[in-house]
C-alpha cells in the first residue's frame, strides 16, 4: 500500500483528467485559430469567467455538502436589481450600495438554507422553486426595466483585471477554507455521509445553512461585477442560465455530484475550460446557439467520467478485499 | 410502520383538489365575467391538453423514481423538426414521426444514462435539457417555424361531441397511463422499482427495462405535447415548453405523487395541472403581470413540500450514500 510512484498517485487526483483535457483544447484552438493564444484573449475570458468563477465557488461549496442551488442566476438578478433600485437610485454612497446588495444576497442564501434544512426533500425541488419565486419577484417589483444611470465609482469592479483578482482571493479564501479549516473539512464529511458526520458531532443542519448563505453572498459579489462590466442593471439575467453555467463547472471540475468529493483547484479548471471553449467557438464564427450543445455535453461527458471512477474504485475495493 | 396512517390518502388529496378547483371556477366567473366566453374555455382546454399530456408521462417517471427535466425543451424540438422536414419536402405524416422519433431519442439517451450508467436523473435531464433548447435555438435563429399543412393546423377546430380533439386524446392517454399503472404487470414494476429500486431487483424485476421504457415515453410523449402546443399556437417557437418541467413537476407533487418515488395518482397530477392553469387563468383575467404565476407557482411548490413533511420520515430513502438524510440530518 505505502509508496505508490509518482504516477498512480497524479492519475488519483480528480483534476488531472481535466487538466489535460483543459490543455489539450488550448493547445488545438491555438494551431487552428490565429491570434488565439494572446493576452488580448486571456483578457476576454478572465473577464468572461470572473461571473461564472465566482457563482461555481459557491455552488462547489453547496454540491460538496451533497446538495444543488439552481436559484444563484436568480438570487444574483434580484441582488443588483432590488439593490439598485433602492441604492443607485436614490444616490446612496458606493460604501452603502455595495454592502446593501451582498445583504440581500445572503438573505436569499439564508432563505434557501433554512427552507432545506426544514424540508427534508432535495435540495434540487426547494431551489426549483425559490429559483422560480425569486424570478418572478425580480421582475414584478422591477417591471422588467433596466437601471441605466449608473455612476462611473460603481465601476470600478468590472474593470481592468479587477474581476479576475476578485475570483482570485475568492478562490484562495475558500480553498484555504475548505482544506485547511475543520468547517472544510466538515463540509466533505457532511457531504460524503450525513448520518456519520452528525453522530460525529458535526453541527450537521447549522453547516447546511452556511453553504446557502455563502452561495447567494457570492451571487450577488457576481452580479456587482457583471454590473461593473456592462454598465447597467438588467432583471432579465435571472433567466439567462448562469446556475447552468456554474453547475457545468464544478461538475466538469471533477465534483462528485453525490456529494463529498470536489475542488475549488477543479472547479477553476471546469470555469476556465468552458471560458476557453465559448471564446474559441466565438472566434471560429460558431453561432452563440450551440453553446448549451457544448456546455451539456461537457456536462454529460464530466459525469461519465465520474462514473468510471466509481467503476474502478469499487472493483479495487473488492480485489483488496480478496486479498487481505 | 405506524406512520403509515399519517399519509394522507390518494383519494383524500384528490377529493381536496376537485374541491379547490371548484372553488377556484366558482370565483374565477363570479369576479369576471370573461371566464365563462367560449373562447376561454377552449383556449383553457387545448392548454390543459398539452401540459396535461406531460404531467401524465412526468407522474410515471416521479413514481419509478426519476425526473424528467428535458420535456420542455423536447416538446420545442418535435415541430421544428417536422416543420423543416415538411418544408424540405417530406410528407408530413413521415415528418411528424420524425419529430417524435426525435423525442424518443432524447429519451433513450437519458435512459442510457440513468438506468445503464446510473447517473443522477436531475442532472442528466438537465444536460440534455440544455442539449436540445440550444439545437432548438440553432435550428430557429430567432425565428418561428410556420410551414404545417393546413390540414394539421385545423385539428385546433377538430371536436368530438363538442370537445376538442386534443383535449379527448389527452383523457385517452390519461386512461391508458392510469390503467398501465394500477392494473398491469408494468405498472406494478414501475412502482415497486420506484419505492426501492434494490427490492425490485431482488424480486426478479428488470429495473433497467422498466427505466427504459419510462424514459423513452416520456420522451415521445413530451414530442407529442410539442404537437399538441404547435396546433394550439399555429406555429412552432423557440421558447416553447420554457416552463414546462416546472409547473409539471409542480402539478404532479400537487396530485399527491411523492417526490421520492413509489407512489402517486395521475389522476391527481392532471387535477393539479387543473388547479394551476385555473391561478394562471385568473391572473391573466385580473390584468396582473405574468410574472406573478411564476411566483405562485414557487409558494405551491413549497407549501405541497411542507405538507410532504410528514410522509418524509418514512418515505425519504436515499438511494445514494450521498443523499443520505438530505435535510433533517440527524
Amino acid at each position: 500500500m505505502s509508496s505508490p510512484s509518482l504516477l498512480p498517485r497524479l492519475a488519483g487526483k480528480r483534476e488531472l483528467p481535466m487538466l489535460v483535457f483543459f490543455a489539450i483544447v488550448v493547445t488545438v484552438l491555438s494551431v487552428t485559430i490565429d491570434g488565439f493564444f494572446s493576452v488580448d484573449t486571456f483578457d476576454n475570458v478572465s473577464r468572461q469567467i470572473a461571473v461564472i468563477g465566482l457563482l461555481s465557488v459557491g455552488m462547489t461549496l453547496v454540491v460538496i455538502t451533497g446538495g444543488i442551488d439552481l436559484s444563484i442566476g436568480a438570487v444574483m438578478a434580484f441582488a443588483i436589481s432590488i439593490g439598485g433600485m433602492i441604492g443607485i437610485a436614490d444616490g446612496w454612497p458606493i460604501y452603502l450600495v455595495y454592502p446593501l446588495v451582498l445583504a440581500i444576497g445572503l438573505a436569499l442564501g439564508l432563505l434557501n438554507g433554512l427552507l432545506v434544512v426544514h424540508f427534508a426533500v432535495h435540495p434540487m425541488i426547494i431551489t426549483l422553486a425559490t429559483m422560480s419565486i425569486v424570478r418572478g419577484m425580480v421582475m414584478v417589483i422591477t417591471g422588467g426595466l433596466y437601471i441605466t444611470s449608473i455612476p462611473n465609482d460603481y465601476m470600478w469592479i468590472g474593470a481592468g483585471y479587477t474581476p479576475f483578482v476578485v475570483l482570485a482571493v475568492v478562490l484562495v479564501v475558500f480553498h484555504v477554507v475548505l482544506t485547511r479549516t475543520r468547517f472544510g473539512r466538515n463540509l466533505y464529511a457532511l457531504g460524503g455521509n450525513a448520518d456519520a458526520a452528525a453522530f460525529s458531532g458535526v453541527p450537521v443542519d447549522r453547516y447546511r445553512v452556511w453553504v446557502y448563505v455563502i452561495s447567494g453572498g457570492l451571487a450577488a459579489l457576481a452580479g456587482l461585477i457583471l454590473v461593473g462590466r456592462s454598465g447597467f442593471v438588467q432583471p432579465q439575467v435571472a433567466f439567462d442560465g448562469y446556475e447552468l453555467s456554474a453547475i457545468a463547472a464544478v461538475v466538469i471540475g471533477g465534483a462528485s455530484i453525490f456529494g463529498g468529493n470536489g475542488s475549488l483547484v477543479g472547479t477553476f479548471l471546469g470555469a476556465a475550460l468552458l471560458g476557453v471553449i465559448l471564446a474559441g467557438m466565438t472566434m471560429l464564427g460558431v453561432d452563440a446557439y450551440w453553446q448549451g450543445s457544448v456546455q451539456g455535453t461537457l456536462i454529460i461527458a464530466a459525469i461519465s467520467l465520474e462514473y468510471l471512477r466509481q467503476q474502478q474504485s469499487a472493483k479495487a475495493q473488492r480485489l483488496s478485499r480478496r486479498t487481505p | 410502520m405506524s406512520a403509515s396512517r399519517r399519509l394522507p390518502s390518494l383519494l383524500r388529496t384528490i377529493a381536496m383538489l376537485v374541491v379547490v378547483n371548484l372553488v377556484l371556477v366558482a370565483v374565477l366567473s363570479s369576479i369576471s365575467g370573461s371566464f365563462f366566453t367560449p373562447r376561454n374555455i377552449e383556449n383553457l382546454s387545448l392548454r390543459i391538453s398539452e401540459l396535461g399530456m406531460l404531467a401524465i408521462s412526468q407522474t410515471i417517471v416521479i413514481i419509478a423514481g426519476g425526473l424528467d427535466l428535458s420535456i420542455g425543451a423536447v416538446m420545442a424540438l418535435s415541430p421544428v423538426i417536422a416543420s423543416k422536414l415538411y418544408e424540405a419536402g417530406v410528407p408530413f405524416w413521415l415528418a411528424a414521426l420524425a419529430g417524435i422519433g426525435a423525442g424518443a431519442l432524447v429519451g433513450l439517451v437519458n435512459a442510457v444514462l440513468i438506468a445503464r450508467f446510473r447517473m443522477q436523473p436531475i442532472i442528466v435531464t438537465l444536460a440534455t435539457m440544455t442539449i436540445v433548447r440550444s439545437i432548438v435555438y440553432g435550428l430557429l435563429r430567432g425565428r418561428t417555424a410556420t410551414a404545417f399543412p393546413d390540414p394539421f393546423l385545423d385539428l385546433v377546430d377538430l371536436s368530438l361531441l363538442g370537445v376538442p380533439f386534443l383535449l379527448v386524446a389527452m383523457l385517452v392517454l390519461a386512461l391508458l397511463a392510469g390503467g398501465m399503472l394500477n392494473l398491469t404487470p408494468l405498472g406494478r414494476a414501475v412502482i415497486a422499482v420506484g419505492a426501492n429500486a434494490a427490492t425490485a431487483r431482488l424480486a426478479g424485476i428488470r429495473v433497467e427495462r422498466v427505466l427504459f421504457a419510462v424514459y423513452v415515453a416520456s420522451g415521445i410523449i413530451a414530442a407529442l405535447a410539442g404537437l399538441a402546443t404547435t396546433i394550439r399556437v399555429q406555429a412552432a417557437t423557440a421558447d416553447a415548453g420554457l416552463y414546462a418541467p416546472l409547473e409539471v413537476v409542480t402539478a404532479v407533487l400537487i396530485g399527491g405523487t411523492l417526490v421520492t418515488g413509489g407512489r402517486g395518482s395521475v389522476l391527481g397530477a392532471l387535477l393539479g395541472i387543473l388547479t394551476m392553469l385555473l391561478l394562471v387563468n385568473g391572473s391573466t383575467l385580473m390584468n396582473l403581470s405574468p410574472f406573478y404565476q411564476q411566483v405562485a407557482l414557487g409558494v405551491i411548490l413549497i407549501a405541497v413540500i411542507g405538507q410532504d413533511k410528514f410522509r418524509k420520515r418514512v418515505f425519504f430513502k436515499p438511494r445514494r450514500p450521498g443523499l443520505a438524510g438530505t435535510g433533517g440530518g440527524s
